[in-house]
């Protein structure tokens, strides 16, 4: 509501709270009038009772007697129509809430709808659940393959490397040439590579059983 | 105290309050417009920054020219001194004027009576505005009455304020729709948004 033009128009129940605002001033216009006439006559009885005339004086005090009864009568119709004040102004605010809460509840409906209800949240739930598994199985199915390549790669490595320290030939024992045998002649380099093959196959083979067992 | 046309009191020439009546107001130059032109400029300046004291000290927010000629205001009974009508409504012309910052309104062509604005409506409404918000009233009902003679508002600067002035405040502000003002002649509310 805030700054909307609707709020900038004045109600009626408006009308009514200022009619009502402004008998209250009324009263208490009146009152103040009370006051100081009920002054007054304090006032004059006192000036009567320095002259030494107490009929006067009294009557002073009958006349602000009254003026007072009517203050008091004032004062319970006042009250009586500030808590009537008191009670509109606090069922505008009461209706004001309601409307904020019916306007809430609008809202909340609305994006319900939005959201497809609770059938379409379950749905969406597991639609989710089963993109998420199907997703873990890529990612096995990926790490896999990978792996084997790479374990592939490290253990062809590892050959190399063996190769390279055990066939190194050891240093001669003795200085005389011919009298210890000479080091194994060094393998083709087709001899290597059916070897590597043969031994991949040995290793698919091994996994093959793991996987099956 | 007397009572002037526009019914309110004219203090009396004695216990003037320092604070209002300064050094400038015993200099009987004060009293006699300056032949000098930036003397003159500067005379009614002084007369104007006094007579917005003046009126903001006795709660005066307009006066009659013809009833305060004999007012301390204008007249210094200890210096047997005053402005002439002449002088006085020069005087008030300057306020009224841009040169002046308008501190002064006249109210009708004859110029017999003009608003004192030692606070312009702007200025009250303001105060009026914070007031309301403060104690969280917008959107709130309120009586014209209330707002100036209620016992809520008694001890804020605006009690007491001049009916007339306090339409003329809540005028601003209706017009950048930050109040609305209603009801019948004599009993008018209003409410702030």
């Amino acid at each position: 509501m805030g700054n909307s033009q609707s709020a900038h128009k004045i109600s009626a129940h408006d009308r009514a709270i200022l009619d009502m605002k402004n008998q209250r001033d009324k009263l208490r216009q009146y009152q103040k009038r009370i006051t100081v006439i009920t002054t007054r006559e304090t006032e004059i009885a006192k000036e009567c009772l320095a002259k030494g005339d107490k009929a006067k004086a009294l009557l002073a005090l009958r006349r602000k007697k009254y003026q007072e009864s009517l203050l008091s009568k004032t004062d319970a119709q006042l009250e009586q129509l500030e808590k009537l004040t008191s009670s509109v102004e606090f069922a505008l605010v009461q209706k004001d809430v309601l409307f904020g809460l019916q306007q809430g509840t609008q809202v909340l409906n609305m994006i319900h709808k939005e959201m497809g209800g609770l059938e379409g949240v379950e749905k969406m739930m597991g639609e989710t659940e089963e993109a998420r598994r199907y997703q873990q199985e890529i990612s096995e199915a990926l790490a896999g393959q990978m792996s084997n390549e790479d374990e592939d790669e490290v253990e062809d490595e590892l050959e190399a490397m063996e190769r390279e320290v055990v066939g190194l030939p050891d240093a001669p024992n003795k200085t005389i040439l011919g009298e210890d045998s000479l080091p194994e002649v060094p393998k083709t380099e087709l001899e290597r590579e059916q070897e590597r093959r043969q031994k991949r196959k040995e290793r698919a083979r091994q996994r093959r059983v793991a996987l099956e067992a | 105290m007397a009572y002037g046309a526009t019914g309110q009191p004219q203090p009396s020439h004695e216990d003037l309050p320092e604070s209002v009546f300064k050094k400038s107001y015993n200099f009987p130059p004060f009293f006699s417009p300056q032949p000098t032109s930036l003397t003159r400029q500067a005379q009614l300046k002084k007369w104007s920054e006094f007579i917005q004291r003046y009126c903001r000290h006795y709660r005066l927010f307009q006066l009659s020219i013809i009833d305060t000629l004999q007012s301390p205001l204008f007249y210094n009974a200890r210096l047997k001194k005053g402005l002439s009508l002449k002088d006085a409504k020069a005087v008030i012309e300057y306020m009224a004027s841009k040169d002046g910052d308008e501190r002064a309104e006249w109210r009708g062509p004859e110029k017999a009576v003009a608003w004192i604005w030692w606070r312009k409506p702007e200025e009250w409404a303001t105060l009026i505005v914070n007031w309301v918000e403060e104690t969280g009233q917008k959107g709130t009902v309120l009586t014209l009455y209330e707002l100036v003679q209620g016992e809520t508002t008694e001890k804020q600067e605006f009690y007491g304020l001049d009916t007339e002035v306090l339409q003329k405040s809540l005028n601003t502000l209706v017009k950048k729709g930050k109040a609305q003002v209603f009801g019948t002649e004599d009993q008018q509310g209003v409410k702030f948004f």
